[in-house]
């Protein structure tokens, strides 16, 4: 493997919590120190670590998706390696031109017309003029919006802007590509371009790194995954195992129960067990799969769950709710838990996610959701094409005297 | 290949690092100016236009301004106290309320350069000197219209230039290097500070009139005198002064002006560059 693009060695960085109170008279001496002392490796109270001794490479050919709850520190990891900020200690090195599909309209000024703003943005992204000149046609053409080139930007709607700038960004050739939620803004068709260019680059072995909050295009487009968590590593190496290992922290659990204090009724512990019952990440292809739902009610309450599955690449390939089964459990009370089993998973193998939801005595409105909360990848040998595995039978059946009768008959007409 | 999960030892705190070396960082700064020139070219071009485009004017303004002040401190200094300049007095102002407009009017782009592109200071890397840089690069282009007018007057009094004249770029080196140093400080402590820019339309009023802009400052004599002859703005002023109107050579008070420019040149640029990865956590 070539040598590594991004090199990180022991990272730290530092922050403050809560307002500064700095006043003018503090000026001129906390310049002098931030110009000439060196950088202090002790915690003042108020100061914590947002980033803890963060060390890793990644190589030309890899993706590398990193993952977190919020403030576990990936947005600052962006931001060191963009190079807005600087790392308290530790030495971060990144080889070459670095593109980011980060804030790509950023230097777009209202006022300027798309051109004049292709060229500002597209030198702030390091490209020189002759460059852009070059290209220029190319970037209009893939942004769609040739007819409105020589608008001013404040008349483009938000959907344009962002064709524009993801254009630029998208013809800026990176040696490392750094995204972070791209993926969440734009219009289907804009998503999908987005995808379309990273897997390009992917595929010509450009490294990438990819802060997302999106599992399932986690799942698609990386190669490795790290989890992060208060500025550490938790985890780095196989994405469906990196986004089962993401599940298995508290963090997400935590966080759901703080948002759903005030339910009636809210799910618990969410497991995926195999034919073991053990918990996995991974189920080969026609074994058994036990989603296990935990519930806890703060009051007897009748209720349905529900599963839905999907594709990595966000396809919706099964939806099953306990009502439309005509299954009722009764009235829960206290804790308890409900297993859905799939006795032969009939999925190809591929990443996939799992929602979970508690629905009311109707079925209708949701108690409780988890939306695309539990990934999970199916591995076998399998040949098809498509997400599920139909079970099936060829037969054949020749009636070659009655179709040759049958062309006869149409050569006479 | 790439491994599996890993236990990190997770110590407490980091090591302690020293501060990295002054040359390295000098190297740094002079190597990313060249490596984002586009983007300098870019933004001065972006503030240009702009301007061109938000003004019905445009860069009429860079004119008017300093032709309007000429002709009330004319009346005033000819009419109602009429003072000595040797020269023609409407030449004497103009060309220092010019030379003067320039530094003002740089500095009050650059006192709020970083602070009104919070989004591009805060989420794209590019050196952040570009910004006040920049804004005294616009001001420079607003300050060659300006000097048109004064060509004018020049014409008009039949004012003789000669050899000294070839002085003049040295002494707009000068007045750039002083403003760009005085931009950079003014840009940062803006940043931290917002009181900053409060305060500079204080000082710069006062600034004004302790430098040779209307009247001639030397004429104060005495201690007060003494400090104001401190002030680098007075010998820049008077240098143009001389190549432009006394077709004489710059006095050694420009040789002074450029060695402190020179110095706190380096000295802002050096402390803009140690803090500029402070500001995006400032904003």
């Amino acid at each position: 493997m070539a040598s590594p693009s991004v090199i990180v060695e022991h990272v730290w960085k530092k922050f403050r919590r809560g307002e500064r109170h700095d006043t003018l008279r503090d000026l001129v001496p906390s310049l002098m120190r931030r110009a000439f002392r060196p950088r202090p490796a002790s915690l003042r109270p108020e100061e914590f670590w947002a980033l803890r001794d963060l060390s890793f490479t990644v190589s030309p050919g890899e993706a590398l998706g990193v993952i977190g709850p919020n403030g576990a520190g990936k947005s600052t990891l962006l931001k060191m390696l963009s190079r807005i900020l600087r790392p308290t200690t530790g030495r971060m090195v990144l080889k070459g031109r670095v593109g980011s599909l980060i804030e790509v309209a950023a230097a777009f000024h209202p006022d300027l017309t798309g051109r004049e703003n292709v060229y500002l943005q597209g030198a702030i992204m390091g490209m020189r003029r002759a460059e852009i000149a070059r290209k220029f046609d190319d970037i209009v053409a893939f942004s769609g919006i040739e007819e409105f080139i020589d608008t001013p930007v404040k008349r483009y709607s938000s959907g344009m802007n962002a064709r524009l700038g993801f254009s630029i960004a998208a013809h800026l050739d990176p040696d490392v590509l750094l995204v972070d939620e791209v993926l969440s803004v734009g219009d289907a068709g804009f998503q999908q371009q987005c995808v379309e260019r990273m897997r390009q680059l992917i595929a010509r072995g450009t490294p990438i790194v990819f802060v997302s909050h999106n599992l399932p295009a986690v799942l698609q487009l990386c190669t490795r995954v790290m989890v992060v968590d208060h500025g550490t590593v938790l985890f780095d190496g196989e994405p469906a195992a990196g986004v089962a290992e993401y599940r298995r922290v508290p963090w997400a659990r935590k966080a759901a129960a703080v948002e759903h204090e005030t339910r009636d009724i809210r799910i618990g512990r969410v497991q995926l067990l195999d034919e073991q019952h053990e918990d996995a990440a991974v189920f080969a292809a026609s074994s058994r799969l036990t989603v296990r739902i935990g519930y806890e009610a703060r009051r007897p309450i009748r209720g349905h769950f529900a599963v839905d599955i999907y594709s990595a690449d966000g396809v919706y390939c099964a939806g099953i709710n306990s009502r439309m089964d005509r299954r009722d459990f009764g009235v829960l009370e206290g804790a308890g838990v409900v297993d859905l089993a799939f006795p032969r998973l009939a999925l190809l193998p591929g990443c996939y996610v799992i929602s979970v939801g508690i629905l009311d005595a109707n079925g209708l409105g949701p108690l409780d959701v988890q939306h695309r909360a539990y990934p999970f990848s199916v591995a076998s040998d399998e040949r098809d094409l498509g997400v599920v595995h139909l079970e099936r039978a060829w037969r054949h059946e020749s009636y070659a005297s009655v179709a040759a009768g049958a062309s006869a008959a149409g050569g006479l007409e | 290949m790439s491994g599996h999960t890993r236990m990190q030892t997770v110590s407490s705190a980091p090591p302690a690092t020293p501060a990295s070396s002054v040359f390295a960082d000098l190297r740094e700064m002079v190597a990313e100016q060249f490596e984002y020139r586009e983007v300098l070219r870019q933004m001065t071009l972006r503030d240009l236009t702009l301007r061109y485009k938000q003004t019905v004017m445009g860069f009429g303004w860079a004119v008017l301004m300093p032709l309007v002040n000429t002709a009330v401190f004319s009346v005033i200094f000819t009419r109602v106290a009429p003072l000595d300049v040797g020269m023609p007095y409407p030449l004497y102002a103009f060309c220092g309320l010019l030379a003067w407009n320039f530094f003002a009017s740089a500095l009050r782009f650059s006192v709020t350069s970083l602070t009104s592109n919070q989004i591009l200071v805060s989420k794209i890397y590019f050196p952040r000197e570009i910004f006040p840089i920049s804004a005294v690069l616009v001001a420079l282009v607003d300050f060659a219209v300006a000097m048109l007018p004064l060509v004018a007057l020049m014409l008009y009094y039949k004012v003789p230039v000669g050899a000294p004249l070839a002085m003049l770029p040295v002494v707009v080196l000068v007045h750039v290097v002083f403003t760009t140093a005085i931009g950079l400080l003014l840009a940062m402590g803006n940043l931290f500070y917002r009181d900053v820019k409060y305060l500079f339309e204080v000082a710069i009023t006062m600034w004004m009139f302790a430098t040779s802009v209307l009247y001639p400052v030397q004429r104060v004599g005495g201690r007060m005198g003494a400090l104001l002859g401190l002030n680098p703005m007075t010998g820049i002023i008077d240098a143009y002064r001389s190549v432009l109107l006394l077709n004489a050579w710059p006095s050694p008070t420009l040789a002074a002006a450029a060695l402190v420019s020179a110095l706190l040149l380096a000295v802002a640029w050096f402390a803009f560059h140690r803090s500029e990865f402070a500001f995006a956590e400032h904003l």
